[in-house]
C-alpha cells in the first residue's frame, strides 16, 4: 500500500532556509574566533570565504557544487594544513584541521543531519579554544558559543523554516538555563582522575619566556624585561621578609667555560634523605600554594629548601629542584612548604662534591690564577668566599641589564675588564673562583622576590624576578651566597623596578606603575585572574576532596562523590519534568477555570461540549436532553456568557458564580434527581 | 553485515510495534496523548552528540582542563534536557479523526484529522503521518487547532483498513524523537471502479432515456420526507419548517413511478468484479440521469430510490458485494 501526506494549509517547507544556514554561518565565527590568532592565516581566510559562498548559494537557492569540486578542495585543504604544520598533532594543526572540517562540511550540508555535524564540529572548536587558553572571561565566551551553537542545531534540525531569532534564541537559552544545574553538579561532584592518560601535544610556535635549562652569563636579560607573570603565590601565614623569597628553579652543576647547565636527568633524591632533612630542619617551616603559569619545562618552582608538595608526578631532585614527569603545559597549582634558613642538605653524599669543583682546562685563566692567589691568602672557604664579595663591593662593580659582551674567556673579561652585568655575571664568577679555589660551588636558578598584591593578598613573581644565586658548600651543607646582593642590595631588597632605576625597564606596564590608579586597576585584574585560576582552574581531584571535608565526610573517597552526584542528579531530573510540567499547564484565569468545571459537570450528565460550541448553545442543547436540569443549566451558562462579555463583571459576581457551580452537582439520570437542587444566583 | 544489522533492526521494530499494540489497544477517535503512551529514543544525530560528548570529558579529564569538563557537562545536560523538552512536546496534545469520504479505487481515500494544542506552549516540529510512511508537518500555536490530511491508496473495493497512525517529533536539537503510536482502526469505504465504455459494457435500456432528462427531479409532487443532509435548502418546507420546527423537504417523483432496477443478472460476466463494475457504471448514469433507481445484488437490495443518499447506498453495496464486511439486511 502506498501511502503519502497531503497536508491543508502546508507551511512553505524548503530543503533549507537562508536563516538556517545564516545560523551555522555564525555559529562557525563565533567559535573559530579564538583559533583566528594562532592559526595560519590562510584557513581564517578560506573558512570565511566557504561561508560567504554558502551562504549566497542558499540565498540564491543554487544547487550545492558537486563532489568533482568538492572532493579536490577538501584534499587541497588538507595538504595545505599538512604543508603548512608538517603534522596533525599539536594544537594548532589540530584546530586548524577542524576549521577545515567544518567549513568542507558547511559547502556539502544538504539535510539537517549534515547541519547537525555542522554544530558538532563547532561544539569540538570551543573545547579546542580552551585547551589554548582559559582566560578570566571563559565562562562568558562558553556561554556564548554554546547558545549560538545551539540555537543553530535548534534551528537546522528543522524542518519548516527557521523560527525568529530572539524566539529561537530564547527556546535555546532555556534549554541552557535548565542544563546549568546539572553542569555546575558534575563539574564540583565527577569524579576527578588526576593526570594525563595521554602525552599531551606539542603547542608550536609559542615561544614561552621563561628559565632555561642552561645558563650563560647574559642570559637572564630578556627575562628582566618581560612582564609576563611566572607565577602566584599564596602565603599560609606570615609572609617572609621579600629579602628571603628565593624560589628555587634549576640548579647548575657542570660549566664548560662559558655555560652553565644542570644534570639530566636529575637523579631523585631518595626518600629517607626527604625525611632525615625534614627532621634536621631547624629553622620554621613556610607553607604556601603555587599556581605555576605553563613554562613548558619539567621544573616546578618552590621556595629554598622544599621539604613537602602535592604536586603529582614530581619528585626532588638531589640539587633540591623540584622536578615534574610531564612539562607544565597548563596552569598547575600545588601546594609546598619549605624552610628559608639559606640553607640546603646535600643531595648525595656518596657522590661527594668533587664535579662542583670541576672547571674545563685552559678556560678563564686570569681568574682560576686570581682565584689561587687569593686562596694563598685565605686558607678558610668561609674568609675566601667574603674576599670575593669584597672585591665585588669594592672595586667599580657595577649591576646593569646591558652589559658590554663577552669574549672567549668570558669571566675573565668580567672579573678584570669590562665590571659591568648582572645576577647570571656575578653569580657565574663567584661560582667559577670558589671552584677555582677547591671549593664545591653550583649555580641555581630561579626567582627572587615579587610583587605583593594587597587586593587578593597574595605574591605575584614575574620573569622580570628571574634570578641566579650561588651555592657554596659549607661546613657539609649547600649555603646560599648571593653576590649580586653585594654589588646591589636594593635588588633583593626592593626588587627589579629599584635594582634599575624607575623607567630604564622600558614597557608601558612600567611607565603605568607610577600611576596609583592604573597600578590599582592592574592589581585588580590581576586579583581577578589569580582567584580565577585558583578556584576555578585549579579545580580538581584535592579540591573535590577538600570539599567533601567541609561537607563533613572524614575519609571522602570517588565513591562519596557518585553518592552525592546521584541525589544531586535526581533532584535535578524532579526539577527539570517539574518545570515542564508547570509550564504545560495554561495559565487560564479563574472564571475559565470554573466555566471548564461547569462543562466538565454537564458533560458528565449529557455530552461534551463541541468546541465551537457557546456557552448558551450548549446550555440549550444539554437542556433538551434534560429537561430537569434545564433551569439550572440555562441560569448557569448564561451567567458565564454574562460575566466573561459584559465587561462590568464584578470580583462579588464572580465569587457567586464560583460558588454556584461548586454547588452544581447532577445526577446521571433524571429519575433519582431531587426535587430541587441547591442553584447559586448570580 | 549491514544487511543482518538491518534485518534485525527490522525485526525489532517489528516486535516494539505489536508490543506497543498489545499494551495500548485500539484508541478511540478522539483521544488526547498521556505520557506513558509517548516513546522516546535519540536518533543517529543523537548519538553522534553523546560520543562527542564523551570524547570532551576524556580530553578534559586528559588534559585536566576544567573548562573543557564545563563545556561537556553543559552539553550533556542539554542532552538530557532536551529529552524532556521532546516529550512534552507531545503530551497533551489532542487527534481527533473526522473519517474519510468514500472514494472510487484508485483513488486516494483522504482521512482527516484535527490535532488541537490544548497546552500554554507552541507543539514544534510534529510530524503526523501513517506508520513507517512520509508524514505531514505540522506546528501548532497554543490553543491552536488544525486540520490534516492523510492519503490512503486504494487497490480494490471494499473497507480500506487505515495503518496505525504515527505522531511524533524530534523538537528541540534533533537529538531524540519521541513518538506515539496511535490505532483507530480507521477505515474507509472504496467504491468499485466503473467499467469504462471502451470494454463494451452494455448500455441497458436506461441508457436512451438519460439523455436530456431533467436532472432536478422535480416532476410532481410526492410527498414529504424528514431533511437530510445534502439536500437542496430551496425543497425545505419552511412553511411546515415554521409550524413545528422540524425541518422537511419536499420530495418529488418524476412521472413515471416505476422504478429502474438494476439487477445483478443484467450484467452477468464471468469475471465478478467485471460484473461489478458494469453495476457500478448503471448506478452512476442512473443517478447522473435523475433516475429512480434501486439495486439488486446477490443477498443485498437496495430499495428505489435517488438522490446522494441513495447512490451511496448503491454504491457501498456494490462495494462489499461478496466481502465479509457485507451487510446482511435484505430490504
Amino acid at each position: 500500500m502506498k501511502t503519502g501526506p497531503v497536508h491543508e494549509r502546508r507551511r512553505e517547507a524548503p530543503a533549507e532556509s537562508t536563516a538556517q544556514i545564516s545560523w551555522l554561518v555564525a555559529a562557525i565565527m563565533v567559535c573559530a574566533l579564538p583559533h583566528i590568532p594562532y592559526v595560519h592565516l590562510w584557513i581564517p581566510v578560506m573558512v570565511l570565504t566557504v561561508s560567504g559562498w554558502r551562504l549566497w548559494l542558499a540565498a540564491s537557492r543554487r544547487p550545492l557544487p558537486s563532489g568533482w569540486l568538492r572532493v579536490p578542495l577538501t584534499l587541497a585543504a588538507f595538504a595545505g594544513i599538512l604543508a603548512t604544520y608538517r603534522q596533525i598533532s599539536g594544537i594548532d594543526a589540530g584546530s586548524s584541521l577542524l576549521l577545515v572540517m567544518v567549513a568542507m562540511k558547511l559547502l556539502e550540508s544538504r539535510g539537517h543531519r549534515d547541519r547537525a555535524v555542522v554544530v558538532f564540529i563547532c561544539y569540538f572548536l570551543l573545547f579546542a579554544a580552551f585547551l589554548r587558553e582559559q582566560p578570566v572571561w571563559a565562562p562568558v565566551y562558553l556561554g556564548a558559543g554554546v547558545l549560538v551553537a545551539t540555537t543553530a542545531l535548534l534551528q537546522t534540525t528543522r524542518h519548516a523554516q527557521a523560527i525568529p531569532a530572539r524566539h529561537a534564541l530564547r527556546l535555546s537559552g532555556r534549554l541552557l538555563a535548565q542544563a546549568l544545574p546539572l553542569m555546575l553538579l558534575l563539574f564540583f561532584l565527577f569524579p576527578r582522575i588526576p593526570g594525563p592518560f595521554w602525552s599531551l601535544p606539542q603547542r608550536s610556535g609559542q615561544a614561552i619566556t621563561g628559565l632555561a635549562d642552561s645558563m650563560s652569563p647574559g642570559d637572564i636579560t630578556e627575562l628582566a624585561i618581560s612582564d609576563e607573570v611566572a607565577f602566584r603565590v599564596q602565603f599560609d601565614g606570615d609572609i617572609p621578609p621579600s629579602a628571603k623569597l628565593y624560589w628555587r628553579g634549576p640548579v647548575f652543576e657542570y660549566f664548560d667555560g662559558r655555560r652553565w647547565s644542570g644534570a639530566h636527568p636529575a637523579a631523585r633524591l631518595p626518600d629517607s634523605r626527604q625525611r632525615t632533612a625534614r627532621a634536621a630542619a631547624r629553622a620554621r617551616r613556610v607553607d604556601y600554594e603555587i599556581t605555576l603559569e605553563p613554562s613548558e619545562r619539567h621544573w616546578l618552582l618552590a621556595l629554598e629548601t622544599p621539604l613537602q608538595w602535592d604536586a603529582d608526578h614530581a619528585w626532588l631532585g638531589t640539587d633540591y629542584a623540584l622536578i615534574r614527569a610531564f612539562p607544565v603545559d597548563q596552569r598547575l597549582a600545588y601546594r609546598a612548604s619549605s624552610v628559608l634558613d639559606g640553607i640546603t642538605p646535600g643531595g648525595d653524599e656518596a657522590r661527594g662534591h668533587t664535579a662542583d669543583t670541576r672547571l674545563p682546562a685552559r678556560t678563564n685563566p686570569l681568574t682560576r690564577a686570581w682565584a689561587r692567589q687569593q686562596r694563598a691568602k685565605y686558607p678558610d672557604d668561609r674568609a675566601f668566599i667574603a674576599s670575593v664579595l669584597d672585591k665585588f663591593r669594592n672595586e667599580e662593580f657595577f649591576y646593569s641589564l646591558t652589559p658590554p659582551a663577552l669574549g672567549p674567556n668570558p669571566i675573565d673579561e668580567f672579573l678584570f675588564n669590562t665590571k659591568e652585568g648582572f645576577c647570571g655575571h656575578y653569580a657565574s664568577a663567584l661560582a667559577v673562583l670558589a671552584r677555582a679555589a677547591g671549593i664545591p660551588a653550583r649555580v641555581v636558578t630561579g626567582y627572587q622576590g615579587g610583587e605583593l598584591n594587597p587586593l587578593g593578598n597574595y605574591w605575584i613573581v614575574r620573569q622580570a624576578d628571574a634570578h641566579a644565586w650561588v651555592e657554596v658548600w659549607l661546613d657539609g651543607h649547600w649555603e646560599r651566597i648571593d653576590p649580586t646582593a653585594a654589588v646591589a642590595p636594593e635588588r633583593i631588597e626592593w626588587g627589579m623596578d629599584a635594582a634599575m632605576d624607575r623607567g630604564r625597564i622600558g614597557g608601558a606596564t612600567a611607565r603605568l606603575r607610577n600611576n596609583l590608579l592604573a597600578e590599582r586597576l592592574l592589581m585588580s585584574w590581576d586579583a581577578a585572574n589569580a582567584a580565577w585560576n585558583r578556584w576555578v582552574l585549579a579545580f580538581g581531584p584535592k579540591s573535590q576532596a577538600m570539599l567533601l571535608k567541609l561537607a563533613g565526610i572524614p575519609h571522602p573517597s570517588s565513591r562519596h562523590l557518585l553518592m552525592l552526584l546521584t541525589v544531586g542528579m535526581s533532584i535535578w531530573l524532579g526539577w527539570v519534568a517539574w518545570r515542564q510540567h508547570h509550564q504545560r499547564r495554561p495559565r487560564t484565569d479563574a472564571l475559565l477555570r470554573v466555566y471548564w468545571q461547569l462543562c466538565e459537570r454537564t458533560a458528565r450528565v449529557t455530552r461534551p461540549r463541541h468546541p465551537n460550541e457557546g456557552p448558551l448553545e450548549y446550555a440549550d442543547a444539554t437542556a433538551r436532553q434534560r429537561p430537569d436540569l434545564a433551569v439550572q443549566l440555562r441560569e448557569l451558562f448564561s451567567c458565564y456568557a454574562q460575566l466573561r462579555y459584559d465587561g462590568t463583571a464584578s470580583p462579588a459576581a464572580l465569587a457567586e458564580f464560583i460558588g454556584a457551580v461548586r454547588r452544581f452537582r447532577p445526577r446521571r439520570s433524571p429519575a433519582d434527581a431531587p426535587a430541587t437542587t441547591a442553584t447559586g444566583r448570580p | 553485515m549491514a544487511a543482518v544489522l538491518q534485518a534485525t533492526a527490522a525485526r525489532l521494530g517489528h516486535r516494539a510495534r505489536r508490543w506497543a499494540r498489545k499494551r495500548q489497544g485500539t484508541d478511540p477517535e478522539s483521544l488526547q496523548l498521556e505520557s506513558r503512551r509517548i516513546y522516546i529514543l535519540p536518533t543517529r544525530a543523537g548519538l553522534i552528540f553523546a560520543l562527542i560528548v564523551f570524547v570532551m570529558l576524556l580530553g578534559a579529564m586528559n588534559y585536566s582542563n576544567n573548562m573543557g569538563f564545563a563545556l561537556a557537562f553543559l552539553l550533556a545536560g542539554t542532552g538530557i534536557v532536551s529529552i524532556h523538552h521532546c516529550h512534552h512536546n507531545l503530551v497533551g496534545l489532542k487527534l481527533k479523526s473526522l473519517g474519510a469520504m468514500p472514494v472510487f479505487s484508485g483513488d486516494p481515500l483522504q482521512f482527516r484529522f484535527v490535532l488541537h494544542n490544548t497546552g500554554n506552549d507552541t507543539r514544534w516540529q510534529l510530524e503526523l503521518g501513517w506508520d513507517g510512511e512520509s508524514p505531514a508537518r505540522i506546528e501548532l500555536e497554543p490553543g491552536e487547532h488544525r486540520s490534516v490530511q492523510l492519503a490512503l491508496h486504494t487497490h480494490h473495493r471494499g473497507l480500506a483498513h487505515a495503518p496505525r497512525i504515527q505522531l511524533r517529533s524530534n523538537y528541540p536539537l534533533g537529538l531524540f524523537r519521541a513518538w506515539a503510536w496511535i490505532d483507530m482502526e480507521l477505515t474507509g469505504l472504496v467504491y468499485p471502479t466503473p467499467a469504462n465504455e471502451a470494454r463494451g459494457a452494455s448500455t441497458g435500456p436506461a441508457s436512451q432515456r438519460i439523455a436530456g432528462h431533467d436532472t432536478s427531479g422535480d416532476d410532481d409532487f410526492f410527498g414529504m420526507r424528514p431533511w437530510r443532509p445534502g439536500d437542496p435548502p430551496r425543497r425545505i418546507a419552511w412553511k411546515a419548517y415554521a409550524r413545528s420546527g422540524q425541518k422537511l423537504v419536499n420530495e418529488y417523483r418524476s412521472g413515471t413511478a416505476m422504478p429502474l432496477w438494476i439487477d445483478w443478472e443484467s450484467e452477468a460476466d464471468a469475471d465478478p468484479e467485471q460484473q461489478i463494475a458494469r453495476l457500478t457504471r448503471r448506478v452512476l448514469q442512473a443517478d447522473t440521469g435523475g433516475w429512480n433507481y434501486g439495486l439488486r445484488i446477490p443477498g443485498y437490495t437496495v430499495v428505489p430510490g435517488r438522490g446522494p443518499q441513495q447512490l451511496h447506498e448503491s454504491l457501498k453495496a456494490l462495494a462489499l458485494a461478496g466481502q465479509p464486511e457485507a451487510p446482511e439486511r435484505r430490504a
